[in-house]
């Protein structure tokens, strides 16, 4: 049995966020994105699912370490060594 | 940029010298997943220390060449379940077991968001500070909230988020995604919480 030459909206839904991750196989990853080419309302969700996804990604910042703690596991790491 | 506090210098093989080039560049990363995990900067400093420090003793263990930053954050995860995990989840107890997939969507079209504008999740996310944000990911039980701290954070893959909690890639997989879900839920009744759902009603189509 081969491949299916197109999937439907409801495989697709079960995919999604496989497919959001790039964790399908190859021939998956075409098959979403072919069937979203074509489908207006999984094209709406998936792009919602990723927009929020990138969303929370720029909004979460960055944190630099503390110099005070840098200062101590340095300490720490050169008293191992010694 | 040069710091007067930087860690010892590169070195040959798995010497302590290595172990400290190594930790340099994922230090920043590991402080800011230390602070997602613990909710807490105290907390999230000492259980970095812990970590550099086991991982500097353990550092024979590690095979020269591979994945550094998973390795290190495994040590660092492992510590936190083991020294620094609450008993019970901080801030509203929010029942996010039952969320559905698309959650933030199906609201979102319920409030016609996606019919005043072609890009609802733009402005939806316009809406969202970093402090809720994080707000919403401190909500998640430990479970949920560390795959997706490792996901959102510092975008590891399934396969290093496996490595780092130490389960297999197809737990990852369900544990991230329910986390995704969750997670909507999470900023969605923050949002109305603080009256910016009753915002987002009514903004003119920004896509034209």
């Amino acid at each position: 049995m081969g491949l299916p030459d197109r999937l439907t909206c409801e495989e697709v839904f079960e995919r999604l966020d496989d497919y959001l991750d790039r964790e399908l196989t190859p021939d998956q990853m075409r098959l979403v994105h072919e069937h979203l080419e074509i489908c207006a309302v999984c094209a709406s969700e998936y792009r919602f699912e990723s927009g929020i996804i990138t969303g929370v990604r720029e909004k979460l910042r960055r944190v630099a370490v503390p110099e005070s703690l840098r200062a101590r596991i340095s300490a720490l790491l050169k008293d191992h060594a010694s | 940029m040069e710091s007067a506090a930087t860690l010892p210098a590169a070195g040959a093989g798995n010497s302590p010298g290595s172990f400290g080039a190594l930790l340099e560049p994922v230090l920043d990363a590991a402080f800011g997943i230390a602070l997602r995990y613990t909710r807490s900067r105290t907390d999230a400093e000492d259980l970095v220390q812990e970590a550099a420090l086991l991982a500097c003793r353990g550092f024979h263990t590690f095979t020269p060449g591979s994945n550094f930053r998973a390795w290190f954050h495994r040590i660092l995860t492992n510590c936190f379940y083991t020294r620094y995990r609450k008993e019970r989840r901080q801030g509203a107890e929010l029942d996010l077991e039952e969320t559905s997939e698309l959650y933030l969507y199906e609201e979102t079209v319920a409030l016609g968001l996606h019919a005043q504008t072609r890009d609802p999740a733009a402005q939806v996310m316009d809406k969202l500070t970093g402090e809720l944000i994080e707000e919403a990911i401190g909500s998640l039980s430990d479970e949920y909230r560390v795959v997706a701290t490792l996901y959102f954070l510092e975008e590891f893959s399934y396969q290093e988020i496996a490595e780092v909690v130490g389960v297999p890639v197809g737990t990852v997989r369900s544990r991230l995604h329910r986390a995704r879900h969750m997670l909507q839920k999470s900023l969605w009744a923050i949002a109305k919480d603080r009256g910016i759902v009753s915002e987002l009603i009514g903004i003119p189509d920004q896509g034209e």
